[in-house]
């Protein structure tokens, strides 16, 4: 059945067709040693940039890694102007890219690389990375933040490098056509106000007042963590649950937020209430910029998808968790430093001195406090920035952090990735109503024992 | 036949075809697996940490792991599903574009279109598709299954997956069934034309035939595709809704570098190899064994 | 007859232009929102652009660094679709005309690797090529051409295999008589025969090679050794929301890998044809 049998075959017309690899080809059979050389054209211009720095009056250079990946460009020009002012430091910035399998930190110490300031979260840096981390306590600028990271032995470990919260977004436009007049958003401290003012939204004519996007990192890591701060320091509460001694179904707290949740993803308010899960991301951020919706719970970073369908003014308003006005969870926001700088006690002592250089004038130099503020729209955790973000998410963040209106960002008190892939689940299917409310609380207690 | 006169210049031919490939493929695949399967019998902290012998530890957690399992079930059957209709999607383009119309050179360029735009932006592209353009296309027609965002249904978030796979890779696969296809002698058909056979006769006695050793590829990589599918499902549903769509490549990554038990998520890759193995191994001697029949 | 043909002809035009709205729709919605800003693009991705600027492409080019960039990655794809090719139709060669055990063993190991998970191997890469023999830092590209060349290499003598076979002996005894050791042979009559699977192979590859994130991602830490795909990732912030310069980047990235399939695909055309004629 070998039909090629029965042809002959035009050898000519596969010489042509093969020429480039022919060609390239037998002069590559002539001299087999050569395959490993012959493919390296295009390394001409690396030069010998990875120096490595032996006596304090050579020059240093330090490699930092960089997680917030929206922000690259400002960092590499950062570098650039540090190493202008400090010509004996040079400055390596490493990004992270989106969808990035392995951490560009574990890649470069994996590859042999020492890091040696590195960005991580607050949990990464107490538990997962807590082994290279070393003591910043003595370093001046410790005297102007109030959001340093402290280890449980009370050291420093982590400088605060930007400062995050979340709460209901919402589109200012929208709610004061609903208030006739202008809406003030500390107006809304229970959860019959905000009952009230999304019936107001309805009335004016927005059919759905809420666009609730249920990704598990927003419903999970930020929503459903918020319950730890009941206690003025969240490690109480997660201690007690690991300890088994908190009852989660009738506490107050846990189910007040979830009494909350139900109000916001309810067919009566919530725009994908006939089926509330799904990919609602980026629908959500445009319902609530276009004005088609007036809210949505997310972080300050929503203004980065609100911006681009709308310049209106935006803000933010606490999750109510119950009835009562005086009640500090309902008058506060959430946040605080979701990035902290480490330095690396692994790298060498030249290193992380050029290190802590750097730190200072992120601080201290007005074109560092211009990167972080002015350049990155990053919300300093330090009291002696002069700048503001622009940002009107940013900038009602900064507000409450000036004004004492904050509260712990309790994401920071869990391990985010069990929160995300453990919880999540569980949380997403009792918002799709497969699961009741005594399973969640289940859910939390088993996960929170097994953590013991 | 010929045959090499001596040992030496048997060796020496050998090491000619052979040694090249022999050698990148060491360096690229068998020494890092090897490498890898002895970090499976290790714990680390993080990736760059020091490995610490554990023994089979990690497998006994791999197997113990029960949304592993989950994954694994969800992934057979996408895989059923994918392979089946990206095949024969796969075949009617490639019978559809070197049927001699006018034009096909053309179509043959749009069809192949989809495989030059990598997972992840493919998902968004999609995901956009699922959750904004299908529903309002339902609601302005009244159609009511369609005027849910599909994303959100376990079932129908399923189905988008698959339903992109097929339009990602049918393409691939013409390429490799086009290849067989033009090679069918012409005057073989127009003659068993004549002697009264019908397309469809001549399809499936005298075209099928032919192409196996362009089966044996395809249903190879799809089968292959299917199983190791990662950027589309983290791209379009992120495993959701709650977890429902996670498939087995997409939970082994999430061990590994989410939830940083990289032990257990390297011994779950090995053992996802050992049965991806197996499949394929049958999948290939059964279909090689056909093609020297054939 | 006539008439019957031309209804079955015209039934094909229709399903041709269904399948070619499938197919090529998401492509035309890259195509028409690369003119358009951020707003536009998420309020009205289906309209038409109001005018046809290229500024989003310019700005894109520019921030790509599309000059180096474009010519790493060209570098790269080159170079490992070549030795890939030649390395991979000598070896199915060889395996198929010297089956032994060892050769046959050597053949099911390389299909099998073809199934491991290459999320798998990243450590470990990183590791041997890094930390303990710094080649990563060293001489990056040419440690990614071999790395390629070693994971391409297992499908495409998987494919050649099945078409060695399928040339007959005949030919190739007739050129020993002539005189030809078996490497002549090789060159001078198998390979130039095997040319219609060497372009698939060769579309294959480039096309995997092309927009190979992964690998490279681990490989080329530093700026001026990145390749297309990496690059595109620096637009891509963490909440994708710059459309704008997003989608010209995915079509610059894109375009090249078009132009060059349209063109190798008629060369496939073109061989067989004139093969056909002979």
């Amino acid at each position: 059945m070998n039909f090629l049998k029965d042809r002959k075959f035009n050898s000519k017309l596969g010489m042509v067709a093969l020429t480039a690899a022919l060609s390239v080809s037998l002069t590559a059979c002539g001299g087999n040693n050569n395959n490993n050389a012959s493919g390296s054209p295009a390394a001409s211009p690396a030069g010998s940039a990875s120096a490595s720095p032996a006596a304090n009056d050579k020059p240093v250079t330090i490699k930092i890694t960089n997680g917030k990946g929206e922000i690259a460009s400002q960092w590499e020009e950062a570098a650039k102007e540090f190493t202008a002012a400090n010509p004996n430091i040079k400055v390596e910035v490493y990004s992270a890219a989106v969808g990035d399998t392995l951490n560009v930190f574990d890649k470069m110490t994996a590859s042999g690389d020492t890091v040696t300031i590195a960005m991580f979260d607050p949990d990464a840096a107490l538990h997962k990375y807590a082994d290279i981390t070393s003591d910043l306590s003595n370093e001046k600028w410790n005297a102007d933040t109030e959001s340093a990271l402290k280890n449980a032995a009370g050291q420093v470990i982590g400088f605060p490098f930007a400062i995050e919260g979340f709460g209901l977004v919402y589109n200012q436009k929208v709610l004061d056509q609903a208030v006739g007049g202008t809406f003030d958003p500390s107006s809304i401290n229970t959860r019959d106000k905000l009952k009230d003012l999304l019936d107001k939204v309805k009335a004016s004519g927005v059919k759905y007042p809420v666009a609730y996007e249920t990704d598990d990192w927003s419903v999970a890591n930020h929503f459903s963590s918020q319950f730890l701060n009941q206690a003025e320091d969240p490690n109480t509460i997660s201690d007690q649950l690991k300890a088994g001694t908190l009852d989660l179904a009738n506490n107050a707290v846990w189910n007040g937020y979830y009494d909350t949740l139900d109000m916001l993803v309810s067919k009566d308010y919530n725009k994908y209430g006939e089926r509330p899960l799904g990919q609602y991301y980026d629908d959500a951020h445009l319902s609530v910029g276009k004005g088609e919706s007036a809210m949505l719970f997310n972080g300050n970073w929503a203004y980065d998808s609100l911006k681009a369908v709308a310049g209106d003014k935006f803000g933010f308003i606490p999750v109510p968790v119950d009835n009562n006005p005086d009640n500090p969870l309902n008058n506060k926001i959430a946040a605080g430093a979701t990035q902290v700088l480490v330095i690396n006690k692994n790298a060498t002592p030249e290193e992380q001195e050029a290190a802590k250089t750097f730190l200072n004038w992120l601080v201290y130099d007005p074109a560092g406090q211009d990167f972080i503020v002015n350049k990155s729209q990053v919300i300093s955790g330090f009291k002696n920035n002069p700048n503001t973000v622009t940002n009107p998410l940013g900038a009602a963040i900064a507000d409450a952090v000036k004004n004492g209106k904050t509260m712990p960002f309790t994401t920071n008190y869990v391990t985010a990735s069990d929160y995300q892939t453990i919880l999540g689940p569980d949380i997403q299917k009792y918002i799709a109503g497969k699961e009741t409310r005594a399973d969640l609380a289940k859910a939390f207690e088993t996960y929170y024992k097994s953590k013991q | 036949m010929l045959t090499e006169k001596n040992k030496l210049k048997r060796l020496g031919n050998q090491l000619f075809f052979t040694g090249p490939t022999m050698l990148f493929f060491a360096m690229a695949v068998l020494i890092p697996f090897i490498y890898g399967f002895y970090l499976t019998l290790t714990e680390m902290a993080t990736p760059s940490s020091p490995a610490v012998f554990k023994g089979f530890h990690n497998y006994v957690d791999a197997i113990r792991d029960t949304r592993f399992w989950d994954s694994m079930w969800l992934t057979i059957k996408y895989v059923g599903a994918t392979v089946v209709l990206v095949n024969v999607v796969g075949f009617a383009l490639s019978y559809l574009v070197t049927s001699g119309l006018r034009g096909q050179n053309f179509f043959r360029t749009a069809y192949f279109t989809p495989n030059l735009i990598g997972g992840l932006v493919l998902g968004y592209i999609w995901q956009f598709i699922f959750v904004q353009s299908l529903p309002s296309i339902g609601e302005k027609l009244g159609i009511e299954w369609l005027r849910l965002g599909w994303l959100g249904d376990e079932h129908m978030a399923f189905w988008a997956i698959v339903i992109v796979t097929i339009w990602q890779s049918a393409g691939y696969m013409m390429i490799i069934f086009i290849a067989g296809l033009i090679s069918v002698p012409k005057d073989m058909l127009e003659a068993a034309t004549i002697d009264g056979a019908n397309a469809w006769q001549r399809l499936t006695r005298m075209v099928m035939p032919m192409m196996i050793p362009a089966f044996v590829v395809t249903i190879f990589l799809s089968l292959k595709n299917a199983f190791m599918v990662y950027d589309l499902n983290f791209s379009l549903t992120e495993g959701g809704p709650f977890g429902s769509t996670e498939m087995v490549s997409m939970h082994v990554v999430q061990k590994a570098f989410v939830e940083y038990k990289y032990g257990v998520g390297q011994a779950e890759a090995i053992v996802l190899f050992v049965i991806v193995a197996l499949v394929t191994g049958f999948q290939v001697y059964f279909s090689k064994r056909m093609e020297v029949e054939a | 007859m006539l008439a019957r043909k031309r209804i079955s002809a015209s039934s094909l035009y229709v399903l041709f232009i269904v399948m070619f709205v499938v197919f090529a729709f998401p492509f035309f919605l890259l195509i028409v929102n690369s003119f358009k800003s951020n707003g536009e693009i998420l309020e009205s991705p289906f309209a038409l652009p109001t005018n046809l600027s290229f500024a989003h492409f310019g700005d894109a080019f520019e921030k790509m660094n599309f000059g180096v960039t474009f010519f790493n990655s060209v570098i790269i794809t080159a170079f490992s679709v070549i030795f890939i090719l030649l390395f991979s139709a000598m070896t199915a060669y060889h395996l198929v005309r010297r089956p032994s055990k060892f050769n046959n063993s050597f053949f099911a190991v390389m299909v099998a690797s073809m199934i491991i998970p290459f999320q798998s191997l990243m450590i470990p890469l990183i590791y041997i090529y890094g930390a303990k023999l710094g080649i990563i830092q060293s001489i990056p590209i040419p440690l990614l051409i071999m790395l390629y060349i070693g994971f391409g290499s297992a499908l495409s003598v998987f494919i050649y295999h099945g078409f060695v076979k399928s040339i007959p002996l005949e030919t190739e005894e007739a050129s020993f008589i002539d005189g030809c050791n078996r490497r002549q042979t090789f060159f001078r009559i198998v390979l130039p025969m095997l040319a219609p699977t060497s372009v698939t192979i060769a579309i294959l590859n480039v096309l995997w090679l092309w927009n190979d994130y992964l690998l490279p991602s681990l490989i080329l830490i530093k700026p001026q050794h990145y390749t297309m795909p990496i690059q595109m990732k620096v637009f891509n912030g963490t909440y994708m929301n710059n459309w704008e310069l997003l989608i010209p980047a995915i079509l610059l990235t894109v375009l090249p890998v078009l132009i060059g399939y349209m063109f190798g695909q008629r060369f496939i055309i073109k061989g067989v044809m004139q093969g056909a004629i002979k």
